[in-house]
């Protein structure tokens, strides 16, 4: 799986639990996650366990933060590593 | 809900709507199936027995146990007995395998037959906090190990989340918790634990790094007498005074990986979902007791003559109970909305906090209400008005006060 198609999955996940009804061009690969609010602590995690049984990876408590979670790209970026 | 009234509705149109709600299942065989608010005949039933057995079983000396802050352990073991602690939980580990709505249905009988308010607090706070997060996170030695005592009443759970510093903001805990080899090792103190003084078994909530937040959490499940796990002395408080508080104090408490409910860091999930239920369900108790307390003032105020004539003549009389009939209606409505939705595997965080915020703080003001209506009387202690004042003011700041609960509507909204 690249890049693009984990944004895609990712994108798909989070408008369907955290933005319904929200237009999907609004959701851009930079849009901030994290600290605006999108995602709140438990969507967070929430959204860890998603990307665990999507992508069959494994995260650990200290990767689970803004730097990794914040925006579509650093989620992709995240999945990629984890998958290297 | 039905569209704005139009009187130019066309015959093509209304074939059209008929054929769309056929589709959706809304209409079947020309026959249009109401939307149906009743109980099954089961649930009535369970729900009648509940009235019952709380009624003839746990109401004797509330007054006393209130006044001297005692917990009924034969209450609990009659619940038990009945069923209450094992409703919603699986047959194979001694529960009744109940839905939500079923358990709701029995817990709102619960609180109109039965009076003690702190008894049902205290079930409440096991069944949500302690037996349903096994259940879903536990392990199946653990689930093996505590859920059959967790349903036939040997054993008495109780959640440790709160601290001095974390209370709304919770995933700001600071009770430490580091690993030692495969053991783990805890330090902290946690307060207003219900049913700490009695509990054999503690979920207990700490982190590897407060820096982490809610990311660096886990969830605990730790037996009374492990070394390092101590309770402090039993609170004095305003209301559910038969329902016991106190401390848990741990020092260098040391537990096996056995311990640990659910995966590392994990523990805000937990968390989270034990709250979900509470949210849910921790109020049909109240719900049961605000349709008491109704029912109660009409034949009050029917009988009660004061210028010559019932006090329910009055208008500001009626008005009073016109209001507490309002409100246990919707707030019954709240409820088993969140009910069906969990029953249906249905997103319910935003019903869910709906209801504990609409719910609780109702009850409080249907309380005050029958104060009110009984005069003077209402304030007495022997009619136990005054008592269900107390204990519904807790309803409102337990399992995330109102203001928290609003925060979560508000985001629901996307505001
Ligand atoms: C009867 C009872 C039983 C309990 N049982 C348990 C138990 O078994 N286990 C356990 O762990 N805890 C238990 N608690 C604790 C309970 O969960 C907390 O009291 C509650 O979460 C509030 O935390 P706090 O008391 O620290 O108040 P704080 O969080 O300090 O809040 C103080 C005030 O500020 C408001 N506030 C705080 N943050 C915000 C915000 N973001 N927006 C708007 N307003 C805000 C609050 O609503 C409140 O009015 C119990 C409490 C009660 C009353």
């Amino acid at each position: 799986m690249d890049e693009p198609e984990i944004k895609a999955a990712v994108k798909t996940y989070i408008l369907n639990e955290y933005l319904p009804g929200e237009d999907p061009a609004a959701l851009t690969d930079t849009t901030e996650l994290m600290t605006t609010g999108i995602l709140d602590s438990i969507a967070v995690l929430k959204v860890v366990t998603f990307l665990e049984s999507h992508f069959g990876i494994t995260l650990e408590p200290h990767e689970a933060v803004v730097e990794n979670l914040n925006t579509l790209s650093a989620i992709a970026r995240l999945v990629m590593s984890k998958k290297a | 809900m039905r569209s704005p009234a139009r009187d130019d509705i066309s015959f093509a149109e209304i074939i059209q709507i008929v054929a769309g709600a056929q589709r959706w299942g809304v209409i079947s065989e020309n026959r249009i199936i109401p939307m149906n608010f009743e109980l099954t005949p089961e649930q009535q039933t369970l729900q009648k027995a509940a009235i019952e057995f709380a009624g003839s079983e746990l109401n004797s000396n509330v007054i006393e146990r209130d006044a001297r802050q005692i917990f009924s352990r034969e209450g609990w073991q009659k619940c038990a007995s009945f069923g209450v602690q094992g409703m919603p939980l699986p047959k194979e580990y001694g529960g009744r395998g109940a839905g939500p709505i079923t358990t709701i249905a029995m817990m709102e009988g619960l609180g109109y037959g039965g009076s003690d308010q702190g008894l049902l607090f205290a079930i409440n706070a096991h069944m949500w906090t302690c037996s349903i997060p096994l259940l879903k996170y536990g392990t199946p030695a653990q689930k093996e190990k505590y859920l059959p005592g967790l349903c036939d009443g040997r054993l008495i759970g109780a959640n440790g989340a709160s601290e001095p510093n974390a209370g709304s903001d919770i995933f700001s805990m600071q009770t430490r918790v580091t690993k030692d080899g495969s053991d783990y090792v805890l330090n902290g103190r946690k307060i207003f634990v219900t049913n700490a003084p009695v509990a054999d078994l503690f979920v207990l909530y700490a982190t590897v790094d407060p820096q982490l937040g809610a990311a660096g959490i886990s969830g605990f499940v730790i037996e009374k007498g492990t070394a390092g796990l101590r309770t402090g002395e039993r609170k004095d408080k305003m209301g559910l005074r038969t329902a016991l508080m106190a401390e848990v104090v741990l020092e260098n408490c040391r537990v096996p990986a056995t311990a640990l409910l659910g995966r590392e860091g994990r523990g805000a999930e937990v968390f989270h979902y034990s709250m979900a239920w509470e949210r849910a369900c921790i109020l049909a108790t109240c719900l049961g007791t605000m349709r008491r307390q109704l029912e109660r003032c009409i034949n009050y105020a029917r009988a009660r003559t004061q210028f010559g004539q019932p006090i329910g003549k009055f208008q500001s009389v009626a008005n009073r109970i016109v209001d507490m009939k309002l409100r246990y209606e919707a707030a019954r409505l709240l409820i088993y909305k969140t009910g069906w939705l969990m029953q249906e595997n249905k997103s319910a965080d935003m019903d869910a906090a709906m209801a504990k915020l609409y719910v609780s703080e109702s009850f409080v003001k249907s309380c005050l209400d029958a104060i009110q209506i009984h005069g003077g009387s209402g304030f007495m202690t022997e009619l136990e008005l005054e008592r269900e004042m107390r204990d519904s003011v807790g309803s409102t700041l337990y399992s995330g006060t109102s203001e928290i609960q609003r925060n979560i509507i508000a985001r629901g909204l996307r505001l």
